[in-house]
């Protein structure tokens, strides 16, 4: 499936900032599951921006800009062709070693219960991997209509007035999983991306990958409690939100302050 | 190891003098009745026009001490020193060859030589460095091996301090000021020179220059400012080198690349000697509170515009709980048998050495993993039954956090304690400049326990300095 993106990042650093200094995770790279077709990155200081790619194998733009006025835009377009695998990425090239993502990390709280649950299980890893997503499913509940756009970066669950109740979000739910997943020592790491919803709307999305020795890396989405199709697109992984933003700012900046407006089309290749 | 009369490294058992103490001995000797006592005010009133001072956390009175100076050297013979130096340089070696391996493939945990958690858990294993080249594969460029002595041809490693060492100062003032007190006792002996120090410096650090840097690589030396208490020793080394004394706030980051604000405009800075903990380097990377550091610094290294001495991440190596495995890091690298002494060290997470560490604490040194400058520690023999209490206490409450080792009979040095000599417990730290090849500045600092039968010899408790000589053939 070729899938057209259209990203429109903004924010406005706080009045008087006299430097303000971005790390952008926003370039996917082309792999087993998709090839990137055409890409940009549009944005004050893209020109001379420090192009390097970062612990996790990440493609990053390191960008400044000095005394910024008024609202700063990123504008990301291009084109990925993607390719269902049932989840499954292998062992792409040049990526840090599997082991590193048994790290644990400060985000992903597992409760106590996950971890007897699912030791003894005897069945296959991927048995065992998809019976967690489902117990992710069920702690967390399973969202009635999925969010076509995540909140910000983390996509952490956030409360607004017409909203007491805090609903998780796919960040959420994919720190749950990471979190479990490694209790059981298998290796977890988490995936932002951007996800094309059935009826041909979507936008930024979170899932995790785990590590087979036999299979590789597998996607594991507890948010829609599947498998990523071809409706995925991979844009960065870390350990957790946190190591991988698309967007992190010194002056920080804060999730709400970060408007994403994201439009997902699939584009049809026609064969004439 | 571990015998009760500590090695007295100027006599022999019988009383006379070993051979490198000779020449001094005779000088000492031929002192005029309260010549040292004179030679000692001489030498404070030195140190205080010099400036070299510091701070003392936690304390009460003024924070700025002059660090206490003991006029008679330590002395190290040739052979005893090639020893050494071939030990140290064969650590800090396969310490980069560790450092290279645990942020690429992770051979030695695939291997099993290493507990996995132990360096992926640990707090200072910095996941952002996976995958970097660092220039000449280098980690740790600068590092100041703690060395004790405990017999002829006895030493151990206490610590590898391959963050941010600091103490070198003191060893190129100390040897200053000796010259200038007893230029005749140079004359009697020759001493290998340490004054080289900060030019070998300087070369090393121009040697890992990122690749477009140019013929003559633009050197900042990187300070946390005036409060830190090492700032006398960052101003003084850029000043020594010829590089800019930096802060945060006088650096940028532009396009990608490092510049210094100067009165005539941006400078382009190729290499960063930083002297701000791995957590206060980059609010982007790292702490977001940091004011301290460079925003950006850490992406434009990764960029390869610029290098950072020593890389963040290097305190993955010198991690109190990974030192146990340093012998098994020289063998898997090097394929040799470490040629310096491990201090053996207990577990106190294992529930077997945990029972004998209780047991047996007041005989025993406890030190926090993640302590240093003496903070957090206690040693058995000289604490009082309530502190071993407490520890105890600690130990249980936390045994991940503490390591355990025998109290080492620390070898002794002449020392002038009011008009006299007597002997004294003393340390060495030797540094190591690691760029196009290994430097080791003949002898290092060496701490004196001022107090009788102490065995701290930190300045932060009370410990001073010695001018160390290492002899030439």
């Amino acid at each position: 499936m070729r899938i057209s993106i259209d990203h429109r990042l903004s924010f406005t650093p706080p009045p008087g900032t006299g430097q303000a200094v971005f790390h952008l995770l926003l370039t996917p790279r082309s792999g087993p599951t998709q090839t990137v077709e055409s890409w940009s990155v549009e944005g004050p200081g893209i020109g001379n921006a420090g192009r390097f790619t970062d612990g996790f194998g990440n493609a990053a733009h390191l960008v400044n800009q000095i005394r910024p006025e008024g609202e700063i835009v990123f504008h990301v377009r291009g084109e990925v062709e993607t390719r269902d695998s049932h989840g499954v990425l292998g062992r792409p090239a040049g990526e840090a070693v599997p082991a590193l993502y048994r790290r644990s990390t400060e985000l992903p709280k597992v409760p106590a219960a996950f971890k007897g649950d699912f030791a003894n299980t005897g069945g296959t890893r991927l048995d065992l991997l998809h019976a967690l997503m489902a117990e992710v499913g069920a702690a967390l509940g399973m969202p009635d209509q999925a969010p076509t756009q995540m909140q910000a970066d983390g996509g952490q669950a956030q409360t607004s007035a017409d909203e007491p109740e805090e609903r998780p979000m796919p960040a959420d739910y994919a720190h749950l999983f990471i979190g479990a997943a490694r209790s059981l020592d298998i290796p977890a790491r988490y995936v932002v991306g951007y996800r094309l919803a059935d009826d041909d709307e979507g936008g930024l999305h979170a899932w995790a990958e785990t590590f087979d020795e036999g299979l590789g890396w597998i996607g594991f989405d507890p948010h829609q409690q599947l498998c990523p199709t071809e409706r995925y697109v991979r844009l960065a992984v870390g350990l957790d939100a946190d190591t991988a933003p698309t967007l992190r700012a010194v002056p920080a900046i804060k999730d709400q302050d970060l408007d994403h407006r994201v439009s997902l089309k699939s584009v049809l290749t026609s064969i004439d | 190891m571990g015998e009760n009369t500590p090695f007295d490294e100027m006599y022999n058992a019988d009383g006379s003098v070993r051979e490198p103490y000779r020449a001094l001995s005779e000088w000492l000797a031929e002192q005029p009745e309260k010549g040292l006592a004179l030679m000692q005010a001489d030498a404070e009133a030195i140190f205080r026009k010099l400036g070299i001072t510091f701070a003392v956390y936690g304390s009460e009175e003024g924070t700025e001490k002059v660090i206490p100076f003991d006029v008679i050297p330590r002395i190290i013979a040739a052979n005893e020193w090639r020893k050494l130096s071939r030990g140290i340089e064969q650590r800090v070696k396969a310490l980069n060859a560790f450092l290279y391996d645990i942020y690429h493939r992770q051979e030695i945990l695939k291997a099993g030589r290493i507990p996995e958690k132990l360096i992926l858990n640990n707090a200072a294993f910095c996941p952002q460095m996976m995958g970097l080249e660092p220039a000449r594969g280098v980690y740790a460029h600068i590092i100041g091996v703690d060395i004790v002595r405990v017999g002829p041809d006895e030493f151990y490693v206490l610590e590898d301090n391959l963050r941010t060492p600091s103490g070198v100062s003191y060893m190129l003032e100390d040897r200053e000021a000796m010259m200038m007190l007893a230029p005749d006792l140079f004359q009697r002996s020759k001493v290998a020179p340490v004054e080289t120090y900060p030019e070998n410096l300087r070369r090393t650090l121009e040697s890992v220059a990122p690749a477009g840097a140019g013929r003559n690589p633009v050197i900042a030396v990187l300070t946390p400012g005036i409060y830190n208490s090492a700032y006398f020793e960052h101003s003084f080394l850029a000043d020594q080198m010829g590089a800019q004394l930096c802060e945060g706030q006088d650096l940028f980051v532009d396009g990608g690349k490092v510049y210094m604000r100067t009165t005539t405009g941006p400078e382009r800075v190729d290499v960063i000697y930083r002297r701000i903990d791995d957590d206060y380097l980059d609010p982007l990377t790292f702490r977001p509170d940091s004011m301290l550091g460079v925003p950006g610094i850490f992406d434009a290294y990764r960029a390869g515009n610029v290098t950072l001495v020593n890389a963040p991440g290097t305190g993955i190596a010198d991690d109190k709980a990974v030192y146990t495995y340093v012998p098994e890091i020289i063998e898997f690298y090097l394929g040799e048998k470490a040629l310096l002494n491990n201090v053996p060290t207990y577990n106190c997470t294992d529930v077997d050495q945990r029972a004998w560490v209780l047991e047996n604490i007041a005989e025993l040194v406890v030190k926090e993993v993640h302590g240093s400058g003496g903070y957090g520690m206690m040693v058995g023999p000289t604490s009082t039954k309530a502190q071993h209490e407490e520890f105890k206490k600690k130990i249980i409450a936390r045994p991940d956090n503490y390591i355990v080792q025998p109290t080492l009979a620390l070898s002794t040095c002449p020392t002038h304690i009011n008009n006299d000599v007597a002997p004294r417990h003393v340390d060495l730290r030797p540094y190591v400049l690691v760029g196009d090849e290994v430097r080791i500045t003949p002898g290092g600092l060496t701490r004196v326990a001022l107090k009788k039968g102490s065995l701290v010899v930190n300045s932060s408790q009370g410990g001073g300095t010695k001018d160390t000589w290492v002899l030439e053939d």
